[in-house]
């Protein structure tokens, strides 16, 4: 009896489903496959070699461009890094616009994931409208820092900018009425911090809509159920962090066992689930997206009654004011110097994590007194969910490699830095 | 209920139902190009070097800009200027090596470089990508009174 | 009719076809973005209507490459075969009382001939490339089609027990009391269902996603040959459409106020639009799902139908008319 071998196909770096640069060589039996094998590098960027070259706030750009769908949650981790070692503490109100930013970014990010998640599985109506609402989020971080992704907007000491008090309106054209027009400015005729309380009230009506089209579905059960599933010590051991963990019922949440800036203050449950499959880690996914709406909405309201700084007054570490720059010759000095040498962190190693929407994002720094950090070593959380590919998806089938890509969350950005 | 549920798909009838609904929504799309999306005045578009009210051009050589840059897209060469100042005699911002942070526009002290809310240039040709300091004193000439109207929406909160 | 009559009915049905399904492209764009909050093509033409043609254009010019080790006779072949074969089958459908080309007292067999010849296209597409991906693509896509062939023709049974007669000109005229619809919703549903499979159409388009599969059947194809096989699936669509309306909800048969013809084409439409729904709002089972419904539901399912339907016609109808 001769020796059946497996079939080797390669998932290849260009496929629609791969999210990124996915090499995944795959050897089925049949449709069955036996062993996966993730070739990562291909996006690989030497993120963290550059930031060796770099003055410390020179990097926040790197950052964000990790995992470059969940922007500020990136530049939070670094910064919080920075600021453990510097040993400073940004003012109440910059804690609070980052608390927020982080929950718009877990919005913006679970709602990619939701559309292409949903979109590789065969339900592409829900892409769309996952991206109808990004539109608007884009638009808060537009409105904040300038640019719709990759804002560079927190720095060690606070964030660069407060909230605008006007959002960007839409122009009058010729295939908008005027009751149209008035209609779509409604949500956009106050500051931004309105704007964002428009669209936290509007939310939750679209998150029921995803939900009628996916949770109940038989369909989609039956795509998810008892798919990749991972038991709570093997995830631990595998070391999940984010969703995948609390999918698989295990009840860790750095925003609430190790908290950083304001979430002690703020009111928010964390969704577990129980099964450890991809139907569990959807279910968590979107009660977060519920409950990052009520976190926003919290800080929204604490900020509309809290005006204050936004960045810390040590000149040392922050720029001071443009007024106060051309007027006054120590603060011309302190411009020049942080825009030129940046600032020197006392020597030193930390390592300081957020919880990302993948998971937990963490960033080893190492310093040796120089403007310039020794290390970076950033912690993605991809990595080990990817490298747990293989186990999730031995003896399932061809068209469940996609659904567990889907469900892990990979983007490459972080995994090949 | 249960067998009921199963073998009329409400749940699928339900799916249909809410995907018939948006026929009948306001459409999310944005007709380009008549129609823009809404920027603020903090859009970090293309770059430009302004000139004061009087007509002398802004930036100072300090290079600033080009010590901060992460990307080290901006290339400066300094000298003395026709009028006996310290000048520019190069300013090249690489346009493809740029990431459009905005850090060049928050070190220069002067507000000589700047990022304009423009957002809709292309190259034809090859090196069309190096901005020249003539060409951005020209976009800074162009559309001064957009880039002065937004930096001083701005001003406030810098 | 007379000869020039019908083969002048048989041109203008021909080219009507052909331009519906290459129309059919642009209505789909259309109603899917309409569906997903945003516009379709609007730009080219009024209301982007010339988006068809350009997409026709385009097609025709597109570099037509066999793959140099390809099976050449076969590979031309396979495409055509799938275009012929639901052209003919549009033979058979009666739009309007007298309007057919051909009024065979085996019509319904004539369908499921034709739908059976189809699966040949896959086959040799898969074989022919040269592919082993699109190869096995190709066996998926045969053995999916096959499995609901099966129970396509059991789910009709039930129509043709109520209305006698293979015929179709026969079964829309038993439908003038009431239309088959109504005692035949479970065989409706699970027609619907194959029809879909047949057609791979999403939820059961594994065939053409490329999110599941390596490849498809169809990989290797570009240029008109590639276009065939879209217009053989757009063609089979409105074959399938035009059929459950024939089959189930009364053909041409409609209030007077508008010709027979018209009733046809709104019910026609009507079918096509929720294939369309159907696209844009489920998500895609996994093949050995999508295989164990057919095999371990949806037959069990026809068969009950056509032993339900028989005992209740035996039981109901009087001696005299059972047997006829």
């Amino acid at each position: 009896m001769p020796e059946i071998e497996s079939f080797t196909v390669n998932f290849g770096p260009q496929h629609p489903a791969a999210h990124g640069v996915l090499r995944l060589v795959l050897e089925m039996e049949g449709e069955v496959i036996h062993k996966a094998d993730p070739h990562v590098g291909l996006l690989h960027r030497a993120t963290e070699k550059l930031a060796e070259t770099k003055p410390y706030n020179q990097s926040i750009g790197y950052m964000d461009r990790l995992d470059y769908v969940s922007m500020m949650c990136n530049e939070h981790g670094y910064v919080l890094a920075i600021e453990k070692l510097l040993g400073i503490k940004p003012p109440i109100r910059a804690q609070y616009i980052r608390v927020m930013f982080d929950e718009i970014t877990r919005i913006l990010n679970h709602l990619m994931w939701l559309g292409a998640h949903a979109m590789d599985i065969g339900a592409m109506t829900v892409f769309l409208y996952c991206f109808r609402e990004r539109e608007d989020l884009m638009d808060v971080y537009e409105a904040v820092s300038g640019t719709r992704m990759h804002a560079t907007y927190y720095r060690p000491g606070g964030v660069y900018r407060d909230l605008p008090d006007k959002m960007p309106q839409y122009e009058p054209s010729p295939y908008r009425s005027a009751k149209e027009l008035e209609e779509l400015n409604e949500a956009r005729s106050g500051s931004v911090l309105d704007f964002i309380e428009h669209f936290a009230d509007r939310f939750p009506a679209r998150i029921d809509e995803y939900e009628t089209l996916l949770t109940d579905n038989r369909i989609w059960k039956q795509r998810t159920v008892n798919i990749g599933v991972v038991s709570p010590e093997r995830a631990m051991q595998l070391g999940f962090s984010g969703p995948m963990l609390r999918g698989s019922g295990v009840v860790w949440d750095l925003r609430k066992h190790q908290p950083y800036e304001v979430y002690d203050q703020l009111d928010f449950d964390i969704p577990v689930g129980k099964n450890g499959d991809c139907y569990d880690r959807y279910l968590v996914r979107v009660e977060e997206l519920r409950q990052s709406t009520r976190i926003i909405k919290q800080c929204v309201e604490w900020l509309k009654k809290n005006p204050g700084p936004v960045m810390i007054d040590d000149r040392k570490i922050a720029p001071p004011r443009r007024i106060e720059m051309k007027d006054d010759m120590e603060s011309l000095i302190h411009h020049f110097k942080l825009f030129t040498e940046g600032y020197s962190v006392p020597e030193g190693e930390v390592y300081a994590a957020v919880e990302a929407p993948k998971g937990e994002f963490g960033v080893y720094l190492i310093s040796d007194g120089a403007n310039k950090p020794y290390r970076v070593k950033v912690r993605a959380p991809g990595f080990p969910h990817l490298a747990a590919m293989n186990e999730m998806v031995k003896g399932h089938m061809l068209a469940d490699v996609v659904a567990v890509i889907g469900t892990q969350d990979i983007v490459f950005g972080e995994i090949d830095r | 209920m249960y067998p009921v549920k199963t073998f009329l798909m409400t749940e699928l009838l339900a799916g249909l139902r809410l995907t018939l609904k948006h026929f009948f929504t306001r459409k999310a799309t944005v007709l380009y190009p008549e129609e823009k999306t809404p920027k603020s005045p903090r859009f970090r578009g293309l770059h430009a070097l302004r000139r004061y009210p009087n007509g002398q051009e802004r930036c100072i050589a300090c290079k600033l800009c080009e010590a901060v840059c992460p990307a080290q897209a901006i290339t400066i060469e300094s000298g003395v200027g026709p009028d006996g100042t310290r000048r520019t005699t190069r300013y090249d911002i690489d346009l493809f090596k740029c990431i459009y942070c905005g850090f060049c526009e928050e070190a220069c002290p002067v507000d000589a470089i700047v990022e304009t809310r423009i957002h809709e240039f292309h190259m034809e040709r090859r090196g069309e990508n190096i901005m020249t300091k003539d060409k951005l004193l020209a976009v800074g000439d162009k559309y001064e009174a957009m880039i002065a109207a937004d930096k001083a929406a701005d001003a406030p909160y810098r | 009719m007379s000869v020039v009559a019908m083969l002048f009915f048989i041109v203008v049905l021909l080219f009507a076809l052909l331009a519906a399904a290459a129309l059919l492209t642009w209505v789909e764009r259309r109603l899917l973005a309409w569906w997903q909050d945003r516009y379709g093509p609007n730009r080219a033409g009024p209301f982007g209507i010339l988006q068809a043609f350009a997409d026709v254009i385009k097609i025709l010019l597109k570099e037509d490459w066999i793959p140099p080790l390809a099976d050449k006779p076969v590979f031309v072949i396979a495409p055509a075969i799938v275009a012929v074969t639901m052209l003919l089958g549009f033979a058979i459908v009666p739009l309007a009382p007298g309007l057919v080309i051909a009024d065979l007292n085996v019509a319904l067999l004539f369908f499921f001939a034709m739908t059976g010849l189809s699966v040949y296209s896959v086959t040799f597409a898969g074989w022919a490339s040269n592919n082993n991906y699109s190869l096995l693509g190709s066996l998926r896509t045969a053995a999916q089609m096959i499995s609901y062939e099966v129970f396509m023709l059991l789910s009709l049974v039930g129509v043709v027990i109520l209305a006698g007669s293979f015929r179709l000109t026969d079964i829309v005229d038993a439908q003038r009391g009431m239309w088959f619809f109504v005692p035949q919703f479970v065989g409706l549903v699970v027609f619907f269902l194959a029809a879909i499979a047949e057609t791979h159409r999403l939820p059961f388009d594994l065939p053409e996603a490329e999110h599941e599969l390596v490849a498809g059947y169809h990989t290797e194809y570009s240029g008109m040959k590639f276009g065939l096989f879209f217009l053989g699936e757009y063609l089979g669509m409105m074959l399938s459409s035009a059929m459950i309306v024939t089959l189930f909800f009364g053909g041409w048969l409609g209030p007077p106020f508008l010709p027979p013809i018209v009733w046809f084409l709104l019910k026609t439409a009507f079918f096509v639009c929720l294939y369309l729904l159907l696209r844009a709002a489920l998500p895609r089972p996994r093949y050995d799902q999508l295989m164990g419904y057919a095999w371990k539901f949806l037959l069990p399912v026809a068969l009950l139908n056509i032993v339900v339907t028989g005992a209740i016609v035996v039981a109901t109808r009087s001696p005299a008319e059972v047997g006829s």
